[in-house]
């Protein structure tokens, strides 16, 4: 009696399907894993993951941001440009101590809020789309920051900084450990707390969501908030680990993040996503990076690879929806 | 209410054009007053062959918005045309309507490509375009990591000569537009596109061919790729894998600021012809200006805003 | 009589794991208006499909116009006479109606370019032959809802159309809109088309149809003249059963306590003029009027969801200024809207999500979300609600229409503690959950909660409410309590105000006409 009341008969509890997505994904990432050892015995040991990850990091916690507004239904466009000006932000305290360092970091990510603020507001209280707000905040984030340095690179930091990037702490760098925190808290945040349940709801049905008693504004502009605090953050990181700050640090972030979250079955209709799932996607960009160097590939090749690798994820994920 | 409240109330449209006309005006208001050579015909002149690339790839983007898709893919596309180009030119100098005709055939399937992934793996065209710009990227780059390649003088004409005073540049683009602009306004399959757009669900129950008009509309953004990287190279004389990397955030401007919403289904080449003619002019005041190019970015960043934010109302 | 326009034998359509049509045949006359009835899931979507193309089927003959076809597309249908007018309109709602109906069919001149003034031309005629005055220029968005549903039948009048199939045509539409409608469908009937009739309501049925084909699990249980039926024998062929008790008894002794919600002369909006109601704790209120009359968007204003120009709203003895539903929901209210899959589910998330999703406070502890104690809740709502899921966990979207509204009756009922505003209720609800959705409401009420009921089906109306309230034009025309309630008493108070009010909303022009 109860199964004749079912539309379908998909296996049908909301953990099992979870379950099988990320399983899926992970199936996937081990089988790139093999073939990379098998291509390169040393792929797999410690310290050339480890290297990856590391390199990894700041684009995981760029990545990690923009789960949470694509689960609201938006895009930030504006990630890339905003860490290439936290990184000149670094730099306009022209301190060379280390006892800079809390404070650039308190000014960073003061500032990525301040603009995630901007971002929430255009796409909430102006109804602007979510593509556009944030491309115009690129834009105009590109433009303070050029007029700032004039073109041209700085290297006025403070060693410290990249000490933090590439430093190690117990053996993992400290990158990785900044990675890990956050993953870890936005996790908890994303899938056990109050906050990230009202994510999810407003993400998947806005008008009831709000019909409910939540605040769909209030929690939309919180993710813009979170995820441009994670770019700035993943900039300084990234600064630290290139170590002169160019106009152009975290090129591509953008839309890389997006990729890796879409791989990583965060939909873009929103709803739907989770932060395993997008590391997953991190990780399955950087292998493949990786992979690529070790088959003897020429690197413009993984742009090749990314391409056809987010249509098939993509595509793999829609037939899991329907 | 008063009359104009009545106009942008009733006429999203018309309240678009009213309002990007009425920023052009102040523009060329402002440029009069900046420098007397702003408003000469040979500006004019020099602002069609700035316009024409941007010109193109909007026109092009203009089809796939209106469909309510976007296509990510159409600077990568440029670059690739015109390494493409230039590459086979320098080697074949003689052969050049076969290399024009070659590029514009491989683009426009590009494009076709493009609409078939869409509709076969039913997914969003923002993935499928993005997908597809990484991989025409790495494959441009792939063949030519740096600029490179030559083009006969006949080509470097077509971005600088002109028919008395009229520019090549500025008869194409016009030509292109208002060719457009017939077709869709007043051709069967170009009205297709405001169905499929405006209700994608309700085009298909009642029975138009929503997979045709969709392979359409991404084959005809190629075809202007494809164009736009045929002046493109011949403006600049080389090929070069990254010169369209910006063109495709960019194609977008003159579109949405135009009044062609991101949903689809309303809109038309007017408003991006209009949204073009702001941004070049635009463009062109802040050279004469002396504002460095760099505040150049953060005014357009402004004037989406502007151009979106105030026709949009605050939502209930 | 003459020969069948459309004559279906031994259809047979399976799914994997499901069988919506067996063996089922189907006939309409030409010149004839032949209702559809059955519940949901009986089959009658699947036999739509197949009679426009949509869909093949897997055995059996379809003949169209005594000749046998095998339709490959619905495009090929249409094009051969046959119309289907969805439920869900298929229309653009940005494009001018003369666009609407012609669709890819425009006009061209000599250069082969579209002409425009010939475009209106044609679809002014075919508005003409419908009888409304429907401007050929004005957007589709820019109509009231009745008038579109015209457009969509003007869309079919271009061609040469043989058969219609109207699929509930009047779920959106009531009193003198649907009047129209008949007209129109006489009308048609007259010219020798074909019309198939789909809907719920049995009352519309005994006065429009020729002919009905009642269908119950994919099979026909009789095909017979309406005039040789009642609405008893038709429910018992539809259900299978003799129905003895639809609507729940009332309690002998109302026990109905004090006034829980007053509101006084509020207005809110165009479509909320002046309205005055009152509810008590335990008794069922229904606000009968016809669609556009302004009952949404009344509840909307006292849930919160739409902002007040005057008026008052109290709650118990105090007046509110409510700013939005979680005040509402902090005060004891709460609201089933209209269109459970837009503005009530979240289809995406489990059925323990949807029934918690109002009252996440009472299932977090130190900002965490308990599960075990979101499970328990969910678990006893799903047992109290006779929910027909396979666990708490289930995605909501693979639930039937009436279970997927059983969870929002369980989700409002948990919190809303002194007023439970429901808008239409079951709707897309199947007879027999129909039924349980009644006794649920009904024990409610005994429980003490003020119901205030929106609903268009005139029979739920009358069965379930110890008072009505009917609102006209955004405002409250009638009062109706205990013995004087009845389908002509309610009709009589929304219909007369409305003919007045729609002739003052048109304009000048029509008045004179």
């Amino acid at each position: 009696m109860s199964t004749a009341n079912l539309r379908s008969s998909e296996p049908y509890s909301l953990t099992i399907d979870l379950a099988l997505e990320k399983f899926g994904l992970a199936i996937f990432l081990g089988l790139l894993l093999l073939v990379a050892s098998l291509v390169s015995p040393v792929f797999l040991r410690p310290a050339n993951l480890l290297n990856l990850l590391t390199v990894a990091a700041p684009l995981g916690m760029v990545v990690l941001g923009q789960t949470f507004v694509i689960l609201v239904r938006g895009l930030d466009l504006s990630v890339a440009s905003l860490m290439a000006t936290v990184a000149v932000l670094a730099t306009v305290f022209k301190a060379t101590s280390n006892e800079a360092i809390p404070l650039i970091f308190v000014a960073a990510i003061a500032f990525s809020a301040m603009v995630g603020l901007v971002n929430g507001f255009l796409v909430v209280k102006r109804g602007v789309s979510p593509f556009l707000a944030t491309l115009a905040t690129m834009i105009i984030l590109q433009g303070i920051r050029f007029s700032y340095t004039g073109g041209a690179p700085i290297s006025t930091l403070p060693p410290g900084m990249s000490t933090l990037a590439t430093g190690r702490l117990l053996g993992a760098p400290i990158n990785l450990w900044t990675l890990g925190l956050l993953a870890v808290l936005l996790g908890v945040m994303l899938h056990k707390s109050r906050f990230g349940r009202e994510i999810r709801m407003v993400g998947g049905n806005p008008k009831a969501a709000r019909l409910v008693g939540l605040s769909p504004d209030r929690v939309t502009i919180l993710c813009y908030v979170i995820c441009s605090v994670c770019a700035g953050i993943g900039g300084l990181f990234l600064l630290g680990y290139v170590g002169t700050v160019s106009n152009w640090v975290g090129q591509g972030y953008e839309l890389d993040s997006i990729i890796a979250a879409v791989m990583g079955g965060v939909a873009l209709s929103g709803g739907r996503g989770s932060v395993f799932g997008a590391l997953m996607g991190v990780a399955v960009l950087i292998v493949i990076a990786n992979l690529v160097i070790l088959l003897g590939l020429p690197i413009e090749a993984q742009q090749i690879i990314k391409g056809v690798i987010i249509i098939g994820a993509a595509a793999f994920y829609r037939t899991r929806l329907s | 209410m008063s009359a104009l409240a009545v106009v942008f109330h009733r006429n999203r449209l018309m309240s678009s054009y009213l309002i990007v006309a009425a920023l052009i005006a102040v523009l060329l208001v402002s440029g009069a007053a900046l420098s007397d050579r702003f408003l000469t015909l040979r500006n004019l002149s020099n602002l069609f062959q700035q316009a024409v690339v941007l010109g193109l790839v909007s026109l092009g983007q203009t089809f796939v918005i209106l469909l309510g898709g976007i296509d990510l893919s159409i600077g990568a596309l440029v670059s690739a045309v015109t390494v493409a180009l230039a590459s086979f030119l320098e080697a074949q100098p003689d052969m050049i309507v076969v290399g024009l005709v070659a590029v514009l055939v491989a683009s426009s399937a590009v494009g076709a490509l493009n609409g078939i992934l869409t509709i076969a793996l039913r997914v969003h065209s923002l993935i499928v375009t993005l997908g597809m710009s990484s991989i025409i990227f790495g494959a441009a780059l792939m063949y030519r990591k740096e600029p490179g390649g030559s083009v006969p003088p006949v080509i470097e004409d077509l971005a600088y000569g002109s028919i008395g005073i009229v520019p090549y540049t500025a008869i194409a683009l016009i030509a292109v537009y208002l060719l457009a602009g017939l077709w869709l306004q007043r051709t069967r399959s170009g009205r297709m596109l405001y169905f499929v757009g405006g209700n994608y669900e309700s085009a298909r129950l009642n029975g138009i061919s929503v997979k045709w008009v969709t392979v359409l509309v991404y084959t005809l953004s190629g075809l202007c790729a494809g164009i736009a990287g045929i002046f493109l190279t011949a403006k600049t004389g080389v090929g070069d894998p990254r010169i369209g990397s910006a063109l495709t955030l960019q194609s977008i401007t003159p579109v949405v600021v135009g009044g062609t919403i991101l949903a689809g289904g309303t809109g038309g080449v007017f408003g991006t012809f209009l949204g073009l003619l702001l941004v070049s002019m635009l463009n062109n005041l802040l050279n004469f200006s002396g504002i460095s190019s760099f505040y150049q970015w953060v005014i357009q960043g402004i004037i989406i805003i502007l151009a979106v934010g105030l026709r949009t109302p605050k939502r209930d | 009589m003459s020969d069948p326009v459309l004559n279906l034998k031994a259809i047979e359509k399976y799914y994997p794991g499901v069988k919506p049509l067996d063996r089922v045949d189907f006939s309409v006359q030409s010149g004839e208006i032949h209702a559809l009835l059955g519940e949901n899931g009986a089959g009658k979507s699947t036999l739509t499909r197949i009679i426009g193309g949509a869909t093949k089927p897997d055995s059996g003959v379809i003949e169209y116009c005594g000749q046998v076809v095998h339709w490959r597309s619905p495009k090929q249908a249409r094009d051969a006479g046959i119309h289907v007018i969805h439920q869900e309109l298929a229309l653009f709602p940005e494009l001018t109606v003369a666009e609407n109906i012609l669709i890819d069919n425009q006009p061209r001149n000599a250069l082969g370019f579209i002409s425009t003034s010939a475009g209106i031309k044609r679809a002014e005629e075919a508005l003409n032959r419908l009888g409304v005055a429907i401007a050929a220029r004005a957007r589709v968005q820019d109509l009231p809802l009745a008038d579109q549903q015209m457009v969509e039948i003007a869309k079919a009048l271009v061609g040469e159309v043989k058969l219609l199939i109207l699929d509930e045509p009047t779920a959106v539409i009531s009193g003198r809109e649907v009047d129209l409608l008949f007209d129109n469908m006489r009308r048609l009937r007259r010219a020798g088309i074909g019309i198939v009739y789909i809907s719920h309501r049995l009352e519309e049925i005994f006065e429009i149809a020729d002919r009905v084909t009642i269908l119950k699990d994919g099979r026909v249980a009789g095909v017979s003249a309406v005039r040789d039926l009642t609405r008893e024998s038709m429910i018992s062929m539809m259900v299978g059963r003799r129905l003895e008790q639809i609507f729940p008894a009332r309690p002998a002794t109302p026990s109905v306590g004090q006034v829980v919600l007053q509101v006084n002369r509020l207005r809110a909006g165009p479509r909320v003029k002046d309205v005055s109601l009152s509810v008590r704790a335990g008794e069922i209120v229904g606000v009968a009027g016809m669609v556009g009359s302004g009952r949404t968007e009344i509840a909307q204003a006292i849930f919160g969801d739409r902002s007040i120009e005057a008026g008052e709203i109290s709650i118990g003895d105090s007046p509110q200024r409510l700013d939005g539903p979680r005040s509402a929901i902090a005060l004891g209210l709460g609201y089933l809207t209209e269109s459970r899959k837009d503005e009530g589910l979240f289809l995406g998330m489990s059925v323990a999500a949807n029934i918690v999703a109002p009252m996440l406070g009472a299932v977090t502890k130190y900002g965490l979300l308990q599960a075990r104690m979101e499970q328990t809740i969910a678990k006893e709502q799903i047992a109290a609600f006779s929910v027909a899921t396979p666990s708490c966990g289930t995605r909501v979207h693979n639930l039937s229409g009436g279970n997927q509204q059983k969870v929002l009756f369980s989700r409002w009922s948990r919190i809303a503690s002194r007023l439970l505003i429901l808008d239409e209720p079951t709707r897309g609800v199947d007879v027999g959950a129909k039924v349980e959705i009644y006794r649920l409401i009904r024990e409610l009420a005994d429980k003490g909660i003020a119901v205030l009921m929106i609903s268009s089906e005139l029979p739920e109306v009358v069965g379930l409410s110890d008072r009505v309230i009917v609102v006209a034009q955004g405002r409250v025309v009638g009062e109706l309590e205990g013995p004087a309630i009845s389908e002509e008493s309610i009709m009589n108070y929304a219909v007369v105000s409305t003919e007045r009010g729609a002739d003052l909303a048109r304009g000048p022009k029509e008045i004179t006409a």
